[in-house]
């Protein structure tokens, strides 16, 4: 094997998008600081002492973890500034550690009804982005106006940080991906207004919801494009992203007329939207959506690719979208922290041997990396990518 | 089936309020409004095994049930069901998902237990003694994030400790947990499906009755 270089690391991941067989399969950890700084004997309080010097991708001590488990194929760069995750992302209460919970507790997002049926009739009236510009620093206590001000000028400072960040990787040899991510209306709804209040919703005002998230839907696809954009990730060596995060409108939940009524129509629009854009959607299906999965046949087919968190059914939904997409996946959160390097090989090898046939399969977890991952089993993925590789010809 | 138990079942808010005011109007007791309810609540769970329900209709019909119950419960007489299975359920130390607990907590009142809901971020030590005061047989933990497997042992270990480990039955739920969590854990079932849950613990329920 020859060693890989900024080229073939590309060319690998490409050709997986692409749905053709790679020379191995890729393999892509979502790492944040969560476990770098565990691994490294840091409390997770310290990254929110540290803002900005932390565990964030491109700091040292990132790169030192990257580095120690062998690197990965490519690695997400540029993302949302302050304030375009403010309106992009739901809006909830976020308990900080060391904050406002003990100091080595992983951060978390507490669902209660921020939303409420005024908010829809606002939406309605005004859409989104209007809508958010002003709920959203008042929702955190402070001026609109003042608050405005402050992340404005942040913004600056976050997109000059960008680029940099992009070239320091390329440099180091690998490619990267990025430009941030949106919630679909439904999860931007669902964990605003709280799972159940919205879910009520649905059944109790339809229309009512459908009308907020009509209203919704231009403005987040104008934001993430225009963000994405701003974040600047591009050239030979950059891939253009946008994660379109999708947690609560599948099978898991919602039967499929919902599903094919208050999440599939904005979907298509986004994935649709930002293709024509040449960006390349990552579609980061959370939870179980096994029954959802031949919806994305209409999408356009090798221009995004999925994510999976190992419960959605990865086998089946290979079999359903061979020829649609590329799947990133799916080891599970419990098997990384709880299980042994040689369970989680051979699942790799599984996921490998079915799912990667052919093309089409970057080795990958589901939402992020967890917090008390075992080393060990991080690094058993990485190498089982590099070095099992029962397609190659 | 009642007009009632089939107007819960067919997630009919409105209709539902309504047949409980005549009834109650017409001097029947709030039990039997109650037992009609349950009827209603058990037919969710039938077409909800059957396929033709999702979890949005566990939810829905889980708020209307819970919307009677504030109606009913001022003229409910403490004891009037016989005993019934004592379950103390929360989310562990460390971790506020609150969603997948509160519609289990729901269902399982639903079809007639009683539940001790102590919420989220629940110590170790509060789920012990909840078990000591009420006596109840059936501890359910909630988690969705990794550090959580950590405090649900040292739950499992703390009943183990305080002599109780053979008076309950103990399930783990929630997106993360599998069959690997629970061996880890000690508990003795595991679900990522609320309705999957209380069959379970039906089941231990009337082994033990
Ligand atoms: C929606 C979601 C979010 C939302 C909001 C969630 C919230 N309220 O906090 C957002 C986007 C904010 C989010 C954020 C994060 N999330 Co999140 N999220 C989810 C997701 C997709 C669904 C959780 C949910 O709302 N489920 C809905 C309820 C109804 O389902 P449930 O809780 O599973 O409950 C059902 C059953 O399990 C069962 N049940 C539950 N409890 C019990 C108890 C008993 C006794 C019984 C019988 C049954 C039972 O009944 C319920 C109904 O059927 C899960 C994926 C998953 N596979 O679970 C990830 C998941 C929980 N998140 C995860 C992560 C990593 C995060 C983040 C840390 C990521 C980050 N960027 O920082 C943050 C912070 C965590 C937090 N929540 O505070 C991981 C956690 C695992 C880990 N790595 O530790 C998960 C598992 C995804 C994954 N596979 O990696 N998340």
């Amino acid at each position: 094997m020859t060693a890989d270089t900024i080229d073939t690391r590309l060319a690998r991941v490409k050709a997986a998008i692409d749905l053709k067989p790679p020379d191995h399969t890729p393999v892509c950890l979502s790492l944040d600081y969560k476990f770098v700084y565990r691994y490294k004997g840091l409390k997770q309080a310290d990254y929110f002492r540290n803002r900005g010097l932390g565990g964030r991708s491109g700091s040292s001590l990132f790169i030192d973890v990257f580095n120690e488990l062998g690197g990965w194929d490519f690695v997400g760069a540029g993302g949302n500034t302050t304030r375009v995750r403010d309106i992009l992302e739901a809006p909830m209460i976020i308990r900080v550690p060391g904050k406002d919970i003990p100091e080595d507790e992983v951060i978390q997002w507490e669902e209660v009804e921020v939303l409420t049926h005024e908010h829809y009739d606002q939406i309605i009236k005004v859409g989104w982005i209007k809508f958010m510009d002003d709920f959203y620093p008042r929702f955190r206590g402070y001026d609109p106006a003042e608050y405005r001000a402050r992340i404005d000028a942040r913004a600056v400072k976050e997109l000059a940080a960008m680029k940099p960040g992009q070239e320091m990787w390329n440099r180091m040899g690998y490619p990267v991906q990025g430009g941030g991510d949106v919630f679909s209306p439904l999860m931007m709804l669902s964990t605003a207004r709280t799972m159940i209040k919205f879910t009520v919703d649905l059944y109790r005002i339809p229309d009512k919801v459908q009308a907020v998230m009509d209203a919704m839907i231009d403005d987040l696809i104008t934001l993430s494009i225009k963000a994405c954009k701003a974040a600047g990730v591009g050239g030979p060596y950059g891939i253009p992203t946008k994660s379109v995060i999708l947690e609560r409108g599948g099978g898991f939940v919602y039967p499929l007329k919902i599903f094919e009524r208050f999440e599939f129509p904005y979907l298509k629009k986004m994935v649709n939207a930002f293709v024509n854009e040449g960006i390349t959607p990552i579609l980061h299906f959370d939870s179980d959506w096994t029954l959802n999965m031949p919806y994305l046949k209409e999408l356009p087919h090798r221009k995004f690719f999925i994510q999976l968190d190992s419960k959605t059914d990865i086998f089946k939904t290979k079999e359903i979208l061979r020829d649609t997409c590329c799947i990133m996946g799916d080891v599970a959160p419990s098997l990384l922290s709880l299980g042994t390097k040689e369970e989680v090989g051979a699942y790799c090898r599984k996921l490998i041997d079915v799912v990667g046939k052919g093309g089409g399969l970057i080795l990958g977890v589901g939402c992020g990396v967890p917090v008390d991952s075992k080393f060990e089993n991080l690094k058993m993925m990485i190498d089982t990518a590099r070095e099992y590789n029962p397609h190659h010809t | 089936m009642s007009e009632l138990s089939s107007a819960l079942a067919n997630l009919e808010e409105e209709k539902v309020a309504r047949i409980i005011k005549q009834e109650l109007g017409t001097g029947k007791d709030s039990m039997g409004v109650l037992t009609e309810l349950r009827k209603g609540m058990d037919e969710v769970g039938q077409r909800y095994k059957k396929g033709e329900y999702f979890l949005s209709e566990l939810i829905v019909s889980g708020e209307i049930f819970k919307d009677a119950m504030k109606v009913l419960e001022p003229t409910l007489k403490k004891d009037g069901g016989g005993p019934a299975t004592k379950v103390v359920i929360g989310t562990v130390k460390g971790d506020i998902h609150n969603i997948g607990k509160d519609i289990v907590a729901t269902l399982l009142k639903g079809v007639g237990f009683e539940v001790y809901d102590l919420g989220i971020d629940v110590p170790v030590k509060a789920f012990v003694d909840k078990v000591v005061e009420t006596k109840a047989t059936i501890v359910g933990m909630s988690g969705l994030l990794t550090p959580s497997f950590e405090s649900m042992k040292e739950t499992v270990d703390a009943l183990k400790e305080a002599g109780l480990r053979n008076k309950v039955k103990v399930i783990i739920g929630g997106g993360v947990v599998t069959e690997l969590v629970q061996r880890h854990t000690g508990a003795d079932a595991f679900t990522d499906d609320a309705m999957e849950g209380v069959e379970i613990i039906k089941k231990w329920s009337a082994k033990s009755n």
